[in-house]
C-alpha cells in the first residue's frame, strides 16, 4: 500500500511517498514556511517516482501542534485529496513524529516544537520496541516552565525538535542528563508520518475526514472583548 | 508619552502615516483604534505610501489580511469581523510575511494580549460629521522610547505644516 505523507507543522514543509517496506520518495524544504509548495512538490515526487496519484491508498497528515498557517494548508490539502481520491486519512501529531524519529534510545524523549511568542509545544515519550509511547499530555509552556517540568523527571533525557534547539541555552540548565538530538531531527518528517501511519491503515484504524483538524493547545475558545465595537455600532 | 494631532482631510491623515512610516523597522507592530470611518485604513494608506508600497492599500475588513511589498513588507490586518480569540489565532499573525515585515492591526486594541508588547498605538477619533480627525499616538514597550523624541519632532513639523498640531 502506498501512503502519502504531508507535514507542515513547522517552517519545514515535508512531503513523502512510502509503503510498509520503504520510503519511495521524500522532499523536505527547510528554512522558511513554504506551504504553497506542498502541491508542486507532490507533483514532482509523483513524476520522479513514476507513480500516479491514483495509486496512493492512504494519506498521513501532520496535525500539529505547530504553525497555524502551515497546518491549515497541509491539512486542507490532505483532506481534499482524501475526499477526491476516496481514500482513508490518518492524522499524526508533530510531536509524535519527532519522538518517533529518535526512538532508538533508552532515555526519556522530550519532543519540543517552537510555538512562537515565547512558548513551546511539548510532550514526553518513552521508547518501546518498534515505536514510542507518550507519557504526558500535549502541553504548551514557556521555556522556563518546560525546564521546571523536566527538572522533576527522573533519569536521562533526550530533547528533540526546533523548540529544543531554539531554547537550547535555557534547557541546558538541566545539566548533562539532558542531551540534544541532532539538528537534522529538528522538524517532523513526512516520511516518519508515513511510517507511523502504515500500521493504522493496515488495521483500518482511520480518522474520520472531518475529525482531522489542527491541534490547538492554547486556550482559544474565549470571545474577543468587543466593548468598543458594540459601542461603535450604537453610535 | 503621547502625541496628539488634528488633521482636516484624508490626505493630511495619510501624511501623518507617511511620517510614521519613516520610523518603522522590521517586526514593528502598529495598532489602529477608532470607530468605523475614523480613518484607520486612510492612515495605513499613508504608512504604505511611506514604505514604498505601490499597490493600492484597501480596507482588509472583509479579507481580514492584506499583504504588501515595500521597503518593508506590510501585513495589514482587520479583526473587526472576528468573534473569538481562536479566529485571531487562525490568522497566524506571528507567521505573516518575512522577517522584514511590519504588522498593522485595525481594532488591535481588542486583541492586545495576542500582539507583541512593543507596539505603537494610534487612536483616531471623528466627530462623525466633518473630515476633521483627532489622532493620538501612544508608545507601548521599550523600543519606541528610543525613537520617541525624533518621532515627536517629525510629527510636530508635519503638524505645523498641517496647522493642526495640538500637542
Amino acid at each position: 500500500m502506498i501512503v502519502l505523507g504531508i507535514e507542515t507543522s513547522t517552517p519545514q514543509t515535508s512531503v513523502a511517498l512510502g509503503t510498509e517496506q520503504e520510503t519511495l520518495g521524500k522532499v523536505s524544504l527547510a528554512g522558511a514556511a513554504r506551504q504553497e509548495f506542498v502541491t508542486p512538490v507532490l507533483e514532482q515526487l509523483l513524476t520522479w517516482t513514476g507513480l500516479e496519484l491514483g495509486q496512493v491508498g492512504g494519506i498521513a497528515v501532520g496535525v500539529g501542534p505547530g504553525l497555524f498557517t502551515g497546518l491549515r494548508v497541509g491539512i486542507e490539502t490532505a483532506k481534499s485529496l482524501a475526499q477526491v481520491l476516496s481514500i482513508p486519512i490518518v492524522g499524526i501529531t508533530s510531536l509524535d513524529a519527532l519522538a518517533f524519529s529518535v526512538r532508538h534510545t533508552h532515555k526519556l524523549i522530550v519532543a519540543v516544537i517552537d510555538g512562537r511568542r515565547g512558548e513551546t509545544f511539548y510532550a514526553v515519550y518513552r521508547a518501546l520496541p518498534g515505536g514510542v509511547v507518550r507519557g504526558s499530555d500535549y502541553e504548551v509552556a514557556t521555556p522556563d516552565h518546560l525546564c521546571a517540568e523536566l527538572e522533576i523527571l527522573p533519569g536521562e533525557l533526550l530533547a528533540v525538535g526546533n523548540g529544543a534547539i531554539l531554547y537550547r541555552d535555557q534547557l541546558a540548565e538541566l545539566g548533562s542528563r539532558l542531551e540534544f538530538a541532532s539538528s537534522i531531527r529538528a522538524h517532523p518528517e513526512a516520511a516518519a508520518l508515513v511510517e507511523l501511519a502504515v500500521p493504522r491503515f493496515l488495521r483500518e484504524d482511520y480518522d474520520r475526514l472531518y475529525d482531522v483538524t489542527p491541534m490547538y493547545l492554547r486556550r482559544s475558545d474565549a470571545e474577543i472583548a468587543w466593548d468598543r465595537r458594540e459601542r461603535g455600532a450604537g453610535a | 508619552m503621547r502625541i496628539e494631532l488634528r488633521t482636516e482631510t484624508p490626505e493630511q491623515t495619510r501624511e501623518v502615516g507617511g511620517v510614521l512610516a519613516t520610523f518603522l523597522g522590521p517586526r514593528d507592530t502598529v495598532i489602529l483604534t477608532g470607530d468605523l470611518g475614523a480613518g484607520k485604513t486612510t492612515l495605513v494608506q499613508g504608512i504604505g505610501r511611506g514604505l514604498g508600497v505601490e499597490e493600492h492599500v484597501a480596507s482588509p475588513t472583509f479579507t481580514l489580511v492584506r499583504e504588501y511589498a515595500g521597503r518593508l513588507d506590510v501585513a495589514h490586518v482587520d479583526v473587526y469581523r472576528l468573534e473569538r480569540i481562536q479566529d485571531v489565532m487562525d490568522l497566524g499573525l506571528d507567521e505573516l510575511g518575512g522577517p522584514d515585515r511590519v504588522l498593522l492591526v485595525e481594532w488591535g486594541d481588542a486583541i492586545e494580549e495576542l500582539l507583541p508588547g512593543d507596539r505603537l498605538v494610534v487612536e483616531l477619533t471623528t466627530d462623525g460629521v466633518s473630515e476633521t480627525r483627532r489622532i493620538a499616538i501612544v508608545p507601548q514597550g521599550r523600543s519606541w522610547a528610543a525613537r520617541w523624541e525624533r518621532l515627536e519632532q517629525a510629527l510636530a513639523a508635519t503638524g505645523d505644516a498641517l496647522e493642526g498640531f495640538a500637542g
